[in-house]
């Protein structure tokens, strides 16, 4: 499919091909601070396709967080049109949203955002109760979860009895535990050492090998170098979208 | 691959819902259960308003409640249909009661006797005269408090006594004064056990009475066992304890239609037999059980009505209290909603999560409530009437949850309104 006609499709309002699980056009983010307005995103364009590993990097404050939140229907955009596995997110509703947050979606934040008193198996399970997965199957899927992130011998520890690479791979699984479509991830490796960073690199190239689409942030072109395109934000907008061989 | 359509409303997606709905409940009431173990102290002291109130709730019903077992048992069982002659009206006030006591004059065996021939319409009529407690003896064994009472043959159809063993007092036993006696399961407990009680010899107040009958047991009630006694016939009570004793007169009627036409007619006959003139009050008392339960009834009334008050008010201020504290909840967990929502809760899970959180809370409240009111409840028995319904149970239980669940559902619904990606920044 040439970008071009993809446009003029687009231009009709109608849904993107069956193979593009992420179409942007002309997103705009701006934030009304009551005096001023900050434009995070200023129309943002951009698809990927089904099994895609794609890169966004850019300079802090360029919006890429604001366009990862955007992409993982945390977040809504202020103008534009943003389509997600040929729907119109802008028309869905919060439980609409919210099912794609629990199914479609799995996101990865910098931060890990686990639950501090919950063990590592509960966390992982959260998607599941959300889905309204039967206990049974539920425990046995995140444990699956955690042994695929290497994890089937710590599922019993909290957040605060692991190091920061095993929460993060928690995190993961916790993310791939409903199966989802494709995979967000925000500057994963963050805050995490170089070693521990490039570990949980080996484990989304695992996954990104295994089908999945994913999607990470990161200023660190080492990280980048994983993905096999790179799309570079700058205030806003897209500067370079390149592919990497 | 999913795409992102959301469920179609069949019934197997309808299923689903409510089974989802099942999965976030059962994970908010552990949530909840956790959450209160964690902050014990916190959680009692917040939990104090339901406590008292349902404690006060269940108190009162226990109280209550026993006392109707009283009144059932031993009032309203005087025996169907049945009404006393007696010197004085119960259940009066001191003040009238004092009063009585100058004017009235003791029913004696003849105005048993009278109106026994004069009296029409009744169905049974029979005499009882109680000595103050005594002991009793047999052997080396002695049991302290047992009621005496001087009874006519009559008195196993009205009285509240039933035969287990042997017999009750027969009509030759009363025409001949016969030293029998017919006594209650305490004394079978500390004298006969495992043996057989009839024929037995006991000394009753220095007197010695063949043991012919043994009375079902009947139990306890004011912490008092009425299986402590001992019926002689009300002829023998004459000949060697009180010649010419006071005593009180049951009239069964047929049916309660006839009760209160048999009452205005003993009456009448009271009254003639005394001489007493239409400007003078009665000398005597009629009570009927149906005038104690009113007089009952209005009690309970205003107990409850003030009841009602005090477990509202208490509820309400627990309520607020919950609600308070659950605000200040949502307030401490808004990245943790944030988390939730990011991973796929709806507004409902998260609304379903807080209500349950504060209805299991409260619950818990309700809970503490209603151990310590069966604990009050337990300690109120042995000196006054008291037995927890079931009822007062549940009733404490679901009013205390329900709470909870009413002052849960503002704060809920602020922690489910909450934007996903706003309550994830907030750090927590
Ligand atoms: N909640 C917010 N309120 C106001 N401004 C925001 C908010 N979030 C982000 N911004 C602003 O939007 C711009 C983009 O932020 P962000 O997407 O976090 O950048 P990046 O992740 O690339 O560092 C920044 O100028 C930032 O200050
Ligand atoms: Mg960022």
């Amino acid at each position: 499919m040439e970008p071009q006609t993809l446009d003029s499709q687009l231009r009709e309002s109608s849904a993107p091909p069956d193979d593009i699980v992420i179409h942007a056009h002309d997103l705009w983010k701006i934030y009304d601070m009551g005096t001023v307005k900050v434009d995070a995103l200023c129309g943002l364009s951009f698809s990927i396709r089904r099994g895609e590993y794609v890169a966004i990097m850019g300079p802090s404050g360029s919006g890429k967080s604001t366009l990862m939140n955007l992409i993982g229907c945390l977040d809504t955009p202020t103008h534009g049109q943003y389509w997600l596995n040929g729907r119109l997110v802008s028309q869905l509703t919060d439980d609409e949203l919210a099912y794609i947050r629990n199914k479609e979606i799995g996101f990865v934040f910098q931060t890990f955002n686990l639950l501090a008193r919950a063990t590592a198996l509960h966390n992982v399970e959260l998607p599941l109760i959300y889905s309204g997965t039967p206990v049974e199957e539920r425990l046995m899927r995140a444990e699956e979860s955690l042994r695929l992130v290497e994890l089937g011998d710590r599922i019993q520890h909290k957040p605060n009895e692991l190091s920061g690479g095993q929460r993060q791979r928690v995190a993961i699984a916790r993310a791939l535990v409903n199966h989802p479509s494709i995979l967000l991830a925000d500057e994963p490796t963050g805050n995490l050492d170089s070693t521990t960073g490039e570990e949980i690199m080996n484990l989304f190239d695992r996954l990104h090998q295994s089908g999945n689409t994913i999607i990470l942030v990161t200023h660190e072109h080492d990280i980048a170098a994983h993905a096999h395109r790179i799309i570079h934000i700058r205030d806003g907008r897209v500067d370079r979208d390149e592919p990497l061989e | 691959m999913t795409s992102g359509q959301t469920p179609a409303r069949s019934a197997g997606a309808r299923r689903r819902e409510l089974y989802n709905a099942w999965v976030t409940a059962r994970e908010a009431f552990w949530i909840a259960l956790d959450a209160l173990y964690t902050h014990k102290l916190r959680s009692f002291l917040t939990l104090l308003g339901v406590v008292i109130a349902t404690t006060t709730l269940i108190v009162v019903m226990s109280v209550i409640n026993g006392m109707n077992l009283y009144i059932a048992n031993h009032i309203a069982n005087l025996g169907a249909n049945t009404f006393v002659l007696s010197q004085f009206e119960w259940a009066q006030g001191h003040a009238a009661w004092v009063k009585a006591q100058r004017r009235n004059k003791p029913i004696r065996i003849e105005d048993y006797e009278f109106l026994k021939e004069n009296l029409e319409g009744y169905k049974a009529i029979g005499a009882t005269s109680q000595y103050p407690s005594r002991s009793a003896k047999y052997e080396r064994q002695i049991l302290y408090d047992v009621s005496l009472t001087g009874v006519t043959p009559s008195m196993i159809d009205i009285g509240q006594q039933r035969v287990e063993l042997g017999r009750y007092i027969t009509e030759p036993d009363y025409l001949h004064a016969a030293m029998v006696c017919f006594i209650g399961q305490d004394l079978v407990d500390k004298f006969f056990p495992g043996a057989d009680p009839l024929g037995k010899e006991i000394e009753v107040n220095g007197r010695v009475f063949r043991v012919i009958g043994v009375a079902r047991r009947i139990g306890t009630t004011f912490g008092v066992s009425q299986d402590n006694f001992v019926q002689i016939p009300l002829t023998s009570f004459q000949r060697v304890f009180v010649a010419r004793p006071s005593i009180n007169i049951s009239v069964q009627a047929w049916a309660a239609a006839q009760m209160l036409p048999l009452e205005d007619e003993v009456r009448t006959l009271m009254r003639v037999r005394r001489h007493l003139p239409f400007t003078e009050k009665d000398t005597f008392g009629i009570n009927a059980s149906a005038t104690i339960m009113s007089l009952w009834e209005r009690l309970t009334g205003s107990i409850f009505a003030v009841t009602i008050g005090v477990v509202a008010v208490f509820m309400v201020v627990g309520g607020i209290v919950i609600m308070n504290i659950m605000l200040a909840s949502v307030t401490e967990r808004t990245h943790e909603i944030g988390i939730r929502k990011s991973l796929g809760a709806r507004r409902r899970d998260i609304l379903t999560q807080f209500v349950i959180e504060s209805a299991v809370m409260a619950g818990a409240g309700g809970l503490i409530g209603v151990i310590l009111a069966v604990l009050i409840s337990q300690i109120v028995e042995r000196f006054f009437a008291s037995a927890v319904p079931l009822s007062g149970v549940f009733l404490g239980l679901a009013l205390s949850a329900a709470v909870g669940l009413f002052f849960g559902i503002y704060p809920a619904s602020k922690a489910a309104k909450l934007d996903p990606i706003e309550a994830l920044r907030m750090e927590g």
